[in-house]
């Protein structure tokens, strides 16, 4: 089995299109063609520490303020999972903390240890990490979900009533976490947890 | 100036016939897995079959039947649908004499008015902006190939960028939030679900059979041959 970059050929990420001058335009959707994505994981680690640094304050600063005659209550992500839980609701409050907790942290948790992987060529299984891969990409959008809650819930509950609802700073760099996070991910060329795979078959070759 | 002129139009330039042919008989012949960048040789398929890659086995070729026309006839749907779901009432809060009406761009301008500028335009973006660009594109793309017009440029360049957008289209995160809200606040106040509710509702189920009718392989061999 070859791989189109060992035969002189690059496929455009867009649109699939296999070119035999790698670097040029696509001649069918215009992208850019490469062998391999440039630099991917430099743009991996830049958006990751981008998402982690952001990730901090997401969860230390309140994502929303309750006002109401008692005075105003700031609350965090978990704080409002920890008053879900009070109330009995232990079904939205586990959405919200697999949403916001659990799969942000695994997501930067595989990202990095994929980036890892690859920079100090640990012979791990591909699919494994091919699938691991997959999994972030297809949850990560999904951490959004608290970012929504305190918009509809600001949006509902305003000023006027007794009690009205804010958003709290945190929420914007909430949002800017999942974004940057799911950046990084999408910088991510999975082809090259399959070109370890091959120096590492060639170096079992050469060994034999 | 003259310089300025000439760099756009080499830029515009489309390759020579001669190029496309050579581009055309490589791709007849091979193609390469996404994932891993294993060279394969391009399999035919017959309808509704699918190619996975040896190595990897992620799905590399599909062959979705009349993909062109059934993307056209979801994103009609998904058209009206959208207008249903940002024109109407979203949700109807009422509490102690109290009631607030609300649609999906006034969640949106009572982010802005609250000096969340930032949260607003991701939420615009993400629910409002997005979506409506993604089905406008697409279906400019199926109705121009579906009536087998030769504009190859732009629908390359509409087909890519719609492509680009389908992971930050969140309408259905959107809606998750929302019920979640709701269980939030349903001890507080008496919540009805408007007709906006129920047409992003729609709009979610359309939108994701509209991406699974759309056959990626198929659209970007017709783009490459009108071209």
């Amino acid at each position: 089995m070859t791989t189109a970059r060992e035969a002189g050929l690059a496929r455009c990420s867009s649109c699939g299109t296999l070119t035999n001058r790698p670097g040029e335009k696509c001649a069918v959707c215009g992208a850019k063609t490469h062998t391999r994505r440039p630099n991917s994981l430099l743009h991996v680690w830049a958006f990751w520490i981008a998402g982690v640094l952001a990730y901090i304050p997401g969860n230390v600063m309140p994502i929303m303020v309750t006002q109401s005659v008692a005075g105003d209550s700031p609350s965090t992500i978990i704080g409002g999972v920890i008053t879900l839980i009070h109330h009995g609701s232990f079904e939205i409050a586990a959405v919200i903390f697999i949403a916001s907790i659990v799969v942000p942290v695994s997501k930067f948790i595989i990202i990095a240890w994929l980036a890892l992987s690859i920079q100090h060529g640990r012979a791990l299984n591909e699919h494994r990490r091919h699938l691991a891969y997959e999994a972030v990409e297809l949850i990560g959008r999904w951490s959004m979900i608290d970012v929504f809650v305190v918009a509809a819930l600001a949006a509902l509950i305003q000023v006027g009533a007794l009690m009205s609802i804010l958003p709290g700073a945190g929420v914007n760099a909430f949002a800017m976490s999942v974004i940057f996070t799911m950046l990084s991910a999408m910088s991510f060329d999975t082809r090259l947890i399959w070109d370890a795979s091959i120096s590492k078959q060639e170096l079992q070759n050469d060994e034999h | 100036m003259k310089g300025i002129t000439e760099r756009i139009f080499h830029r515009q330039r489309s390759p020579s016939k001669a190029r496309m042919r050579e581009i055309d008989q490589l791709n007849r012949s091979l193609m390469a897995c996404p994932a891993c960048d294993a060279l394969w040789e391009r399999p035919t398929l017959a309808p509704k079959e699918q190619a996975k890659c040896k190595r990897c086995h992620t799905t590399i070729l599909t062959n979705k039947q009349q993909s062109a026309e059934r993307t056209v006839a979801f994103m009609i749907a998904s058209l009206v649908l959208y207008a249903v779901a940002i024109s109407f009432p979203f949700m109807r809060m009422e509490r102690s004499g109290l009631s607030n009406e609300i649609s999906v761009i006034d969640a949106v301008a009572i982010l802005a008015n609250n000096s969340m500028v930032l949260l607003a335009f991701i939420c615009a973006g993400l629910i409002l902006l997005f979506p409506l660009l993604r089905i406008l594109l697409l279906l400019f793309v199926g109705l121009s190939l579906f009536r087998k017009q030769s504009t190859a440029r732009p629908h390359a360049l509409s087909f890519r960028l719609a492509h680009m957008l389908e992971p930050w289209t969140m309408a259905e995160i959107f809606m998750i939030g929302v019920i979640v809200s709701l269980v939030k606040v349903g001890k507080l106040a008496d919540i009805y679900l408007g007709p906006a509710f129920w047409g992003m509702a729609a709009l979610i189920v359309i939108m994701a059979f509209g991406a699974s009718a759309v056959c990626r392989d198929t659209i970007w061999h017709d783009i490459r041959r009108v071209s």
